[in-house]
């Protein structure tokens, strides 16, 4: 491996390009005695249409950090930024709103809705947009072809194999166009056709000018991503873009 | 696009989310919406089988009429039997509202099928004089035969109450029938019907006064005095008639209105009822603890499901609001279901009881009503606890 060392502070996009999130010196404490300081001190900076990886070991604070960065918790001191907007001068419901306008979520187990076809799965992404029920569903159609699914519109999820759970789950987290795609560990419950395959299809999202940030423990996943952040002990200690295979 | 964003169901997808557990878990959901159900439905048949029992009694009395008043001699201030004078039914007949009045009087004697029989045999059947309007007075009617007419009062002739035909064997009159009372031959010319507000009648065997006073030798004072008298006027009426019937000591003479005891009989199961009432109650309130036990579960195994919705933008109010939802819609239905199954129930009672069918509409709209207020007080604090889960902790995959 040739990782390319850099400090954690270092802005590694061009600066013409807008950053879509921004952390800036952001810790998470978990309270306790002494308390446990889980993220400490993370400065980051994404990019619109960014690939990256956020990889680190079990218990490095990656998870925690993609709380953070999906607005799903707050930052103990720091600041977190989406499309330049402080977050944490929102509401529990303005940020509800954020993550509804602005953020797509992939979770390691899925999370999709039992007995509701990938349709209906997937138009759950829209939902709390309040847009009308036909536009939704009509936009999850199209959400579906793109990631391959087009043929199982109206399976329910336990129809479904792993991997074509995996592509609804994606669906529903593009299907509205957001700012940052989060995927937190997408193959952990995948074997590894699969999980080359979900690889495929995040690259090629990816090139079609989505911006997502995968979360991962596996060091072969993130090596196959053009942007690699290395967290551990809650802080960053590697940010590369350096090519590896 | 920049902020501020703001997160937003639509009043539809409220429903809709609301729906998502019971969609999904239906056998769950049926058996949840059972409780609610029997407690409804226990609570309307109830309401529904004491209102029908209720409104059969009062179409029969409304059939029967509530303006028969009767007389009869109490005690005097000694103690001893008091009597009413032989001119009582007359001077009654002369209160402005009253329609007709009409006194009957026992004779100590019995009756038989025959001379074979002694008459010592005792059958408990009375033998009463009558005057000809007694039947036009109490509205009877024949079973068999004929009433008595002017003629045949005068005539060793006797028309008997339904019991006392039936203990003396008579069915019809068709075949010429006697009995023997005292010792001399009378013909059957006719059998009451029942008459439900005079059980007595059904058990005596009526003459007339002329043939009484012929065979007999008594005059009999009146031992009771019928009067019928103008609707509107019951109360006027009963409030003068001691004073009319005994001038001379009016509080020794009993005035009652024999339908007053089949309307009390209306009102006679109130204690029943409520204790019935109580009992569905009860069942209610379980059936509401078991709904919000069975959404504190649901809570708990959809950790995952409240952890996405949240990360896909609902708010704690949206989460709050499907929660409460579901269960009130999960209530609903056993509501629905429990008032259809009580209203089932009531018709079949009633049915085959014979009574109308009278189930009030409030009842139904009671049941659904409180069906609802449960649904929604259950779901509220397993709603509150969705809501207030934090959802990065939700998201978590379970340990």
């Amino acid at each position: 491996m040739t990782a390319t060392h850099t400090s954690p502070q270092t802005n590694r996009t061009a600066p013409d390009k807008s950053a879509v999130l921004e952390l800036r010196d952001v810790v998470r404490e978990y309270p306790g005695i002494p308390p446990v300081r889980a993220i400490d001190g993370v400065s980051l900076r994404i990019s619109t249409g960014e690939l990256v990886a956020i990889v680190g070991p079990s218990g490095s604070g990656k998870s925690t950090l993609l709380n953070l960065i999906g607005t799903l918790d707050r930052p103990t001191s720091g600041t977190v930024l989406v499309d330049d907007v402080d977050t944490g001068k929102l509401n529990d419901s303005a940020l509800a709103g954020l993550r509804a306008a602005r953020l797509g979520f992939v979770f390691q187990q899925f999370h999709l809705l039992a007995g509701m076809s990938a349709i209906d799965n997937v138009a759950t992404g829209l939902l709390y947009r309040g847009e009308p029920r036909r536009l939704r569903r009509a936009r999850s159609i199209e959400a579906l072809e793109r990631v391959g699914l087009g043929h199982r519109l109206d399976h329910t999820p336990n129809k479904l194999s792993g991997g074509e759970r995996q592509r609804v789950a994606i669906a529903r987290a593009l299907v509205g166009d957001p700012a940052i795609v989060l995927a937190d560990e997408p193959t952990g419950n995948l074997d590894s056709t699969t999980s080359d395959e979900i690889v495929e299809l995040l690259h090629g999202l990816h090139d079609e000018g989505s911006t997502i940030v995968v979360i991962t423990h596996d060091r072969d996943l993130a090596n196959k991503l053009p942007r690699r952040v290395t967290v551990r002990d809650g802080r960053l200690v590697d940010d590369s873009t350096e090519v590896v295979r | 696009m920049r902020g501020p964003w703001k997160s937003r169901l639509r009043p539809a997808d409220v429903l809709g989310t609301g729906t998502v557990g019971l969609r999904t878990r239906r056998a769950r959901a049926a058996f949840t919406a059972l409780g609610i159900a029997i407690g409804i439905a226990s609570m309307v048949a109830v309401m529904g089988i004491s209102s029908s029992s209720k409104a059969d009694l009062l179409a029969e009395l409304d059939l029967l009429g509530t303006n028969l008043l009767q007389i009869r001699p109490g005690q005097s201030v000694f103690g001893d039997e008091a009597t009413m004078s032989a001119d009582a039914p007359a001077m009654i007949r002369r209160i402005g509202p009253v329609e007709s009045a009409s006194s009957i009087s026992a004779i100590a004697t019995t009756v038989q099928r025959n001379d074979a029989l002694s008459s010592r045999n005792k059958n408990g059947i009375e033998i009463l004089a009558t005057e000809v309007n007694l039947t036009q007075t109490l509205a009877a009617t024949v079973a068999s035969g004929r009433a008595h007419d002017s003629a045949s009062v005068r005539l060793p002739t006797v028309v008997l109450g339904a019991i006392a035909a039936e203990r003396l064997g008579i069915e019809n009159v068709d075949g010429g029938q006697r009995v023997i009372i005292g010792d001399r031959w009378f013909d059957v010319i006719g059998i009451l019907k029942p008459l439900p507000l005079n059980p007595d009648i059904d058990r005596s065997a009526m003459i007339g006064l002329e043939a009484a006073r012929q065979s007999f030798g008594v005059t009999g004072l009146p031992s009771t005095i019928y009067i019928r008298t103008d609707p509107t006027s019951v109360d006027a009426v009963r409030d003068v008639l001691a004073r009319t019937a005994s001038p001379g000591a009016p509080n020794e003479v009993d005035v009652s209105r024999p339908s007053d005891a089949l309307a009390a009989r209306a009102e006679v199961d109130k204690n029943l009822q409520t204790l019935l009432l109580g009992l569905g109650g009860v069942a209610l309130l379980v059936g509401g603890v078991g709904i919000a036990n069975v959404m504190v579960i649901s809570v708990l195994e959809r950790r995952g499901e409240i952890g996405v919705r949240r990360a896909l933008g609902a708010t704690r109010a949206h989460i709050r609001n499907q929660f409460v939802v579901e269960s009130t819609l999960l209530s609903l239905l056993g509501g629905v279901l429990g008032v259809s199954i009580g209203f089932a129930v009531t018709t079949v009672y009633a049915r085959r009881q014979g009574w109308l069918v009278d189930l009030p509409l409030q009842g139904l709209i009671l049941g659904v009503l409180a069906a609802l207020v449960i649904g929604a007080v259950a779901g509220l604090y397993p709603a509150v606890r969705a809501a207030r889960l934090d959802p990065a902790e939700a998201v978590r995959p379970a340990a």
